[in-house]
């Protein structure tokens, strides 16, 4: 499972290189705007960080999905269904792969916007000002009814919450694949029909959540649960797919 | 060794391989042969375990086909597959991480026998490099069956003498070695038996030394034969 899942990271490093360059010369302009103190290529870094932050986990999981399809639409999908490994090796290696990325880049970008704060915060002098002004924006936001507040647990079950959600995104883009690749090839309407099923799993999961989170009121247990049940469904898409790759798939 | 039972693919309405019964034995080279579309490749590819049948089964060592049978099976498909971003290093590593019976010692030999480097890009290959890649990756493998689809494709004629003995030289008598192409000549020289396949259909799996000796007919002579008037 790790030499596929090193070939799963091969094969998408040089988006990741991107990514990785384009923050940093943001990174760069950010530092340049905050100890020159022009306002200009700050806000400009600001917004392309805050951008990056949200599309490179966006982008990271696109890919995946893109790489499944090729895997599977190419010739290249030899090099994969030639090697004695199962459907739920070569998937799995894609889940996880793609899982840690995601958690990976995630935790670098949090971890740079503290920092970036922190430089801001000590730069300007005005610590308990700016917190309270975040503190602020962040209350506008309610779950269920409730003002949003921003401490470490809340972050800690919004990060896992957004995580699980994302990762149950991506597995059902692959179920939708691998219908479309397996059972679908062929067909008329094959593209079609395939993204009526991203959409309607996409429904479904999201009517259970709503149906199993009802009585739950308290912000972190709604955010862990969610978080969970994303977890779960992932599960079970990764299961699903599996078994469609391992009886139908012909590459 | 390889066998497939009642063997059937259909793509749409047409059928590729229809009800073929193919046994093949360890200690020989077959030639698998047949005009364009007759079924050849779609039948490797479901012996390989690439293609799920329609109906029916392969056979391997009285097995079905499976993720075990992968280690035991060298499949080298006609068109090239390798990612775009590997050099023949890369390739060598990856078929070195994937397959037990993979020996890099072995791939570089062959690599040198095809005055390959290792630092050459794959997407920079002509059809001629790529093809003696494919054969000499595959051929790195001690496997017990190897499947070559149109192994002398896109080769010129001095060089495909090179390859067909490096080929030859591990077709050893505990292995199968299962050859398709056009060149019919060509096989001739290597095989000591032909399948010839045609319209999906099995025509007949023959021993060539006997059909030379007992019908008087030669390999390419046979060809003739069958697909005369399809080709005519």
């Amino acid at each position: 499972m790790f030499k596929l899942m090193k070939y799963e990271f091969r094969k998408t490093w040089i988006t990741k290189l991107i990514l990785l360059g384009v923050t940093a010369v943001a990174e760069a302009v950010y530092l340049f705007g905050l100890y020159t103190e022009k306002e200009g290529p700050l806000s400009v870094s600001v917004m392309l960080l805050t951008m990056l932050a949200v599309f490179g986990v966006l982008v990271i999981g696109l890919e995946s999905v893109l790489t499944l399809h090729r895997d599977m639409n190419t010739k290249q999908s030899y090099m994969l269904f030639m090697t004695p490994n199962s459907g739920y090796q070569i998937l799995g290696a894609k889940v996880l792969e793609c899982g840690l990325s995601i958690l990976i880049t995630g935790a670098f970008y949090f971890a740079l916007g503290a920092m970036d704060i922190t430089l801001l915060f000590a730069k300007s002098g005005q610590l308990n000002q700016l917190w309270d002004m975040i503190q602020n924006v962040i209350s506008q936001f309610t779950i269920n009814g409730r003002p949003l507040t921003i401490n470490a647990e809340i972050m800690a079950a919004l990060t896992f919450s957004l995580l699980t959600g994302w990762i149950g995104i991506v597995t059902m883009a692959y179920l939708a694949d691998v219908v479309s690749a397996a059972l679908l090839n062929g067909k008329k309407y094959n593209g079609l029909l395939s993204f009526a099923v991203f959409l309607a799993l996409t429904w479904l999961t999201s009517w259970a959540t709503g149906k199993i989170t009802a009585g739950i009121t308290a912000s972190t247990t709604m955010l862990v649960v969610n978080g969970l049940i994303d977890l779960g469904f992932a599960v079970i898409m990764y299961i699903v797919t599996a078994q469609i790759m391992e009886r139908k798939l012909s590459v | 060794m390889l066998e497939s039972k009642e063997l059937t693919k259909v793509f749409g309405s047409k059928t590729a391989v229809d009800h073929v019964n193919l046994k093949l034995e360890k200690g020989h080279v077959y030639a698998m042969l047949g005009p364009n579309g007759s079924g050849k490749t779609t039948w490797m590819k479901m012996a390989a375990g690439l293609i799920k049948p329609t109906s029916g089964e392969v056979l391997f060592e009285g097995a079905p086909v499976s993720i075990e049978s992968r280690k035991y099976v060298a499949y080298m498909s006609t068109e090239p597959y390798f990612y775009a971003w590997m050099t023949v290093r890369d390739v060598g590593k990856y078929y070195a991480d994937f397959f037990e019976d993979f020996s890099y010692d072995r791939y570089q030999e062959l690599l040198r026998h095809m005055e390959l480097t290792e630092d050459m890009k794959t997407k920079t290959l002509s059809s001629g490099m790529m093809a003696k890649l494919k054969i000499a990756v595959t051929m790195a493998r001690d496997a017990k069956v190897y499947m070559l689809d149109e192994p002398f494709n896109g080769i010129d004629l001095l060089a495909r003498d090179e390859i067909r003995a490096s080929i030859l030289q591990y077709a050893t008598e505990n292995k199968l070695l299962l050859m398709s192409s056009h060149l019919v000549e060509e096989m001739e020289a290597v095989a000591d038996r032909a399948v010839f396949i045609k319209e999906g259909k099995l025509v007949e799996n023959i021993d060539l030394e006997t059909m030379r000796d007992e019908q008087g007919v030669s390999m390419a002579d046979r060809y003739r034969q069958i697909y005369g008037h399809t080709e005519g």
